[in-house]
């Protein structure tokens, strides 16, 4: 029995970066006609639009970071004071009024004077 | 009946890449000059008009980038050289022409003639030596991958000459699922390298019927543990990918893929099937590609029985309509078995890959009507199994 030595490639052969050909991209084509007939439900479909729209815009797929620092006394105050100032994109806009009679004063007043509250 | 068809419990069919006879095979014609490969004096006119002679200066990588132009229009120029006439004859004087149009680099569209000295193949030419190769095997249709495989599994590409999705057409079925169906039932799968690689045949039996499916890995130990199915089909790596083991390299020879990667594949196949000896003397395995891949063979391809399908001229790309009425290039073909005298040389038929489930369906089922007419049309190879007694000389692999 004769014994056939087979050569092994070079470690070099493999390269991943290699550019897809036209046969891996008709395969590809070919699943994602698989994939799209597997999508039945809306959960699965948002699913699946959530991966692709990843891959394709990375960083709208991030999760947003909240730092959360230790506030500066003086700086809280500061915050405080400007989240009460009008910028120029709320400057001359009319805030819209609670509705009248939900109120603590309402309430007793309602009580005081034997009223109840339309429903 | 021979012995050898007695015997025969399990066909395996393994379809790799991309590769012609003559870029192959061919040097095998100085070995054995009953082998229909190259005498060394083949050529191809390149666009000023200069020949360009076959030579076996073929590299395992890194010669055929771009990946040379196999879809239908090319391959047509390919076979008639570029005549549209409709008095042409197919004379496969259209190849550097074809590659030329790709890079406009007269250089390196000669590289399309270069084929393997038989040393670099060791497997592929040692099997085709040692067991039966086949001078006139051809792609089913002068075209790319799909198509092609399309006639393995069902016997017809249901019209489809390029790599567009395509459906089943009733009432053809695929081989795994009439011999599934059979009475009494066979088994048959499809093993594909591993899920990154996954396999062509997706649309309609990876998607719909899934159980056909298994790994490579599966084939080794099925191998191992003697449950390989009456009839399976494997299929090589196609990209290149990390595995749990490690880089895992592809190994179908589609260019520009390492043929090296290709050839042990090949010897792991056989090794599997060999190194359990009970399945070997069970076992017809045949090695084959699906299309040439634009690369040279000398050879053109013949009139065949038409399919019952016809593809459009916008189909084709060429303007003319097509009836399925012609094969495509030639392409290795090996059929491994110890019940197959040494040195076989198939000469005088024409084989394609409709042969594979007309021969898995006369073998397990017999008669069987509802096939293509290329499928009922085309010759059969399980009478190649005609020894008397079984082999005891084939070779092994150190894989």
């Amino acid at each position: 029995m004769t014994l056939i030595h087979v050569p092994r490639p070079p470690k070099s052969a493999f390269y991943k970066d290699r550019p897809v050909s036209s046969l891996l991209k008709n395969q590809i084509r070919h699943l994602q006609e698989a994939e799209f007939n597997l999508i039945k439900t809306e959960g699965e479909a948002a699913e699946y639009i959530r991966r692709v729209t990843a891959q394709l815009h990375p960083a709208g797929a991030k999760p947003q970071i909240v730092r959360r620092r230790k506030a500066r006394p003086g700086r809280v105050k500061e915050i405080a004071a400007a989240a009460g100032r009008k910028t120029r994109a709320t400057r001359g806009r009319k805030t819209k009024s609670k509705p009248k009679g939900r109120g603590k004063k309402a309430a007793s007043k309602r009580k005081r004077s034997g009223k109840k509250r339309a429903s | 009946m021979p012995p050898g068809l007695d015997n025969l419990k399990h066909i395996v069919v393994l379809m790799m890449e991309n590769r012609s006879f003559d870029h192959m095979l061919g040097s095998l014609k100085a070995v054995d000059a009953r082998i229909d490969g190259l005498t060394g004096n083949e050529s191809n006119p390149d666009t000023t008009g200069a020949q360009i002679k076959v030579a076996p200066q073929a590299q395992y990588q890194s010669q055929l980038d771009p990946d040379p132009d196999h879809h239908f229009p090319a391959v047509d120029l390919q076979i008639f050289g570029g005549d549209t006439s409709p008095t042409r004859v197919a004379n496969m004087q259209g190849f550097v022409k074809s590659y030329f149009n790709q890079q406009h680099d007269a250089k390196h569209a000669g590289k399309i003639m270069y084929y393997f000295p038989k040393e670099k193949l060791p497997v592929l030419t040692t099997l085709a030596t040692e067991f039966a190769v086949f001078n006139g095997w051809f792609s089913s249709i002068p075209g790319p991958t799909i198509c092609n495989r399309a006639f393995a599994h069902y016997g017809t590409s249901f019209g489809q000459v390029s790599m567009d999705l395509f459906y089943v057409k009733e009432p053809y079925k695929s081989v795994y699922e009439r011999l599934i169906a059979a009475s009494p039932a066979h088994t048959a799968k499809i093993y594909y390298y591993d899920q990154a690689s996954s396999t062509m045949e997706v649309v309609n039996l990876l998607q719909h019927q899934p159980q056909l499916f298994a790994t490579y890995d599966q084939f080794i130990a099925d191998c191992k543990k003697g449950t390989l199915p009456d009839y399976c089909f494997v299929e090589p790596n196609y990209n290149d990918h990390d595995g749990d083991t490690g880089e895992l390299i592809a190994s179908d020879q589609h260019p520009d893929h390492n043929v090296q990667a290709g050839e042990l594949f090949i010897a792991s196949v056989y090794n599997a099937i060999k190194q359990n000896p009970t399945l070997w003397k069970n076992t017809a395995l045949l090695i084959v590609y699906d299309e040439h891949g634009g690369i040279y063979d000398h050879v053109p391809p013949p009139a065949c029985t038409p399919d019952g399908f016809a593809a459009s001229g916008s189909d084709t790309g060429t303007g003319a309509e097509f009836k399925f009425d012609r094969l495509g290039v030639r392409v290795p073909a090996i059929l491994v078995s110890p019940w197959v005298p040494k040195g076989t040389v198939v000469s005088g038929r024409v084989f394609e890959h409709a042969s594979i489930p007309a021969t898995a369906t006369e073998h397990f089922i017999g008669d069987y009507d509802q096939r293509s007419p290329r499928e009922k049309a085309a010759d059969t190879f399980l009478d190649l199994l005609s020894l008397s007694t079984m082999r005891t000389d084939a070779p092994d692999f150190d894989v």
